[in-house]
């Protein structure tokens, strides 16, 4: 039991030390900075606790992950349904993957203003770009996971005669679900990028519309704030991912622990 | 004696855009009610070409096949298979119960009968209380126990196997051919079985199909006589056991 609590304690030291580090790092070079554009890290430090804990919280960030959840939610499920479609059938990929590849060689975040267009500047815009974004991730990877289904899994499955659901959910899902889970996390990585974008080029309320604002007006220590944030933000969203995948692949992951 | 399985003047080819390979060429068969039957020859020489054509996943280019008189579409209702690559076929996102329950699911079973079904089948392949445990977390014997446990579950009319023992180390192999024997003398389920070992398809087997030739058609049909119950320790040591796996040995490598 020590050794493990042992190595866990390794494992997680090993991970932060570098982070720890640079943070140290950065706190004393900045300590006496006099350059506008690059406070102190303890004044950044101060500042953020007055913004964001937990003043703005709900003016800024409740909206941004609001968004990005829908969008990010609509985009998977789309790009699971997409996926599935066409990772089933050679056929029908084949008509529709010239299509798949042209649009999703776009860089999302230059498709904003074409979102913008469409749909004004309000949460509906910032949630379509997400969603869109977050689709062709997810859409590539289902794909890739049904097209590489086991073929003698899918003669067992057909000998014993399981019924198309059957062999959709039972068989087909759960076995393309590694790489499913896959697209998932890229999507959600897009999804992130995407709504701070949206809120970029947008207005309004947002943590990315915060930080530009701030920068815009010259109000660079709320703007380093708002980077400061992203980046906890994202962390945090990557590892929650991380653990509820954990969960869901238990049976993937420890089978590739067991037979190496 | 009824016939379980016609096999009717089948033939079978694949066309690629160069050329077309004719695999089996008018190959014709029955397999008894309640037998056990095992097809050898040569490797390549279409075995398992035949085991999709009577499993349903593949369509004869010429004959039919009849199982209990009908002719097969698709699978065929009643038939279990135990294929040789048991990492491949058993589901490693189930538990063992629950790889088990799939196929199940679609008998008019409730959930009581269902769960007695499971046990009886784990009981019967010696893997009592594995319920819970995932197939890659057991060794490779026990994974095919597994698989047979599945393919027994449904209560199969036809049994299908396809090299099953070909994966796993000799000492296994002996265990689970002893296994095959006991569920043999338990349930009695027409079987057929593709394997690569002459040994292990006399030890096992009531007919011998060998299967020879380019393009493939029936080289000979050998009834082992040896009488049942069968042990590895004193059939294999049997004069008769010798003479008929010199006899199959001789015929699948051309010399006789």
């Amino acid at each position: 039991m020590t050794s493990l609590l042992n190595s866990r304690i390794i494992r997680f030291l090993v991970g932060i030390w570098l982070p720890l580090l640079l943070i140290w790092w950065w706190w004393t070079a900045s300590a006496d900075s006099v350059d506008p554009f690059f406070p102190p890290l303890s004044a950044i430090w101060e500042q953020f606790k007055f913004n964001w804990i937990w003043q703005l919280f709900p003016v800024h960030v409740v909206p941004s992950l609001r968004n990005l959840f829908v969008g990010y939610s609509i985009g998977i499920i789309a790009g699971v349904v997409f996926g599935a479609l066409l990772g089933s059938s050679r056929r029908v990929s084949r008509y529709f993957e010239p299509l798949i590849d042209f649009f999703r060689s776009i860089p999302p975040v230059a498709t904003v203003p074409v979102f913008i267009l469409l749909f004004g500047l309000d949460a509906n815009m910032r949630i379509a770009a997400v969603a869109v974004a977050a689709t062709f991730p997810t859409l590539l990877s289902t794909m890739q996971g049904f097209r590489g289904t086991d073929s003698t899994l899918l003669d067992t499955g057909n000998v014993f005669r399981l019924t198309k659901f059957q062999m959709m959910w039972k068989l087909r899902i759960p076995s393309a679900s590694p790489l499913i889970w896959s697209g998932f996390q890229v999507s959600l990585q897009i999804a992130f990028v995407v709504t701070i974008a949206s809120e970029i080029l947008g207005s309004g309320f947002g943590i990315g519309a915060f930080t530009v604002m701030s920068s815009d007006s010259f109000m660079i220590l709320d703007a380093w704030t708002g980077v400061l944030l992203m980046g906890l933000i994202g962390f945090a969203l990557n590892v929650i991912f991380d653990i509820i995948e954990k969960r869901s692949l238990h049976w993937y992951f420890g089978q590739k622990k067991l037979t190496r | 004696m009824t016939t379980a399985i016609a096999i009717n003047h089948v033939s079978m080819e694949y066309k690629t855009p160069k050329a077309t390979t004719h695999v089996l060429e008018n190959v014709s068969y029955e397999v008894q009610d309640g037998h056990f039957v095992s097809i050898v020859g040569p490797s390549g020489v279409g075995k398992t070409t035949l085991i999709r054509l009577l499993t349903g996943l593949a369509k004869p280019t010429a004959g039919e096949i009849l199982i209990r008189g009908k002719r097969i579409e698709d699978a065929p209702e009643g038939l279990a298979v135990v294929l040789q690559d048991y990492t491949r076929s058993l589901m490693p996102w189930l538990t063992v119960e629950k790889n088990i329950a799939l196929p199940l699911r679609n008998q008019p079973l409730n959930k009581a009968e269902r769960k007695q079904r499971i046990t009886e089948s784990l009981v019967e392949v010696g893997l009592e209380g594995s319920e819970s445990k995932y197939p890659w977390q057991l060794s490779g014997g026990m994974q095919q126990r597994v698989s047979i446990a599945r393919a027994l579950a449904v209560r199969p009319n036809l049994l299908v196997m396809d090299e099953p023992f070909a994966s796993v180390d000799a000492q296994t192999r002996f265990d689970l051919e002893d296994l095959v024997l006991k569920v043999r003398d338990d349930f009695g389920i027409t079987t057929l079985m593709v394997t690569h070992d002459i040994d292990e398809a006399v030890y096992l087997s009531d007919e011998i199909v060998v299967l020879y030739g380019k393009p493939a058609a029936v080289r000979d049909i050998v009834k082992i006589d040896i009488p049942f119950p069968r042990s590895q320790m004193t059939t294999r040591n049997d004069h008769r056991f010798a003479d008929l796996r010199t006899h199959v040995y001789g015929m699948v490598r051309g010399l006789e």
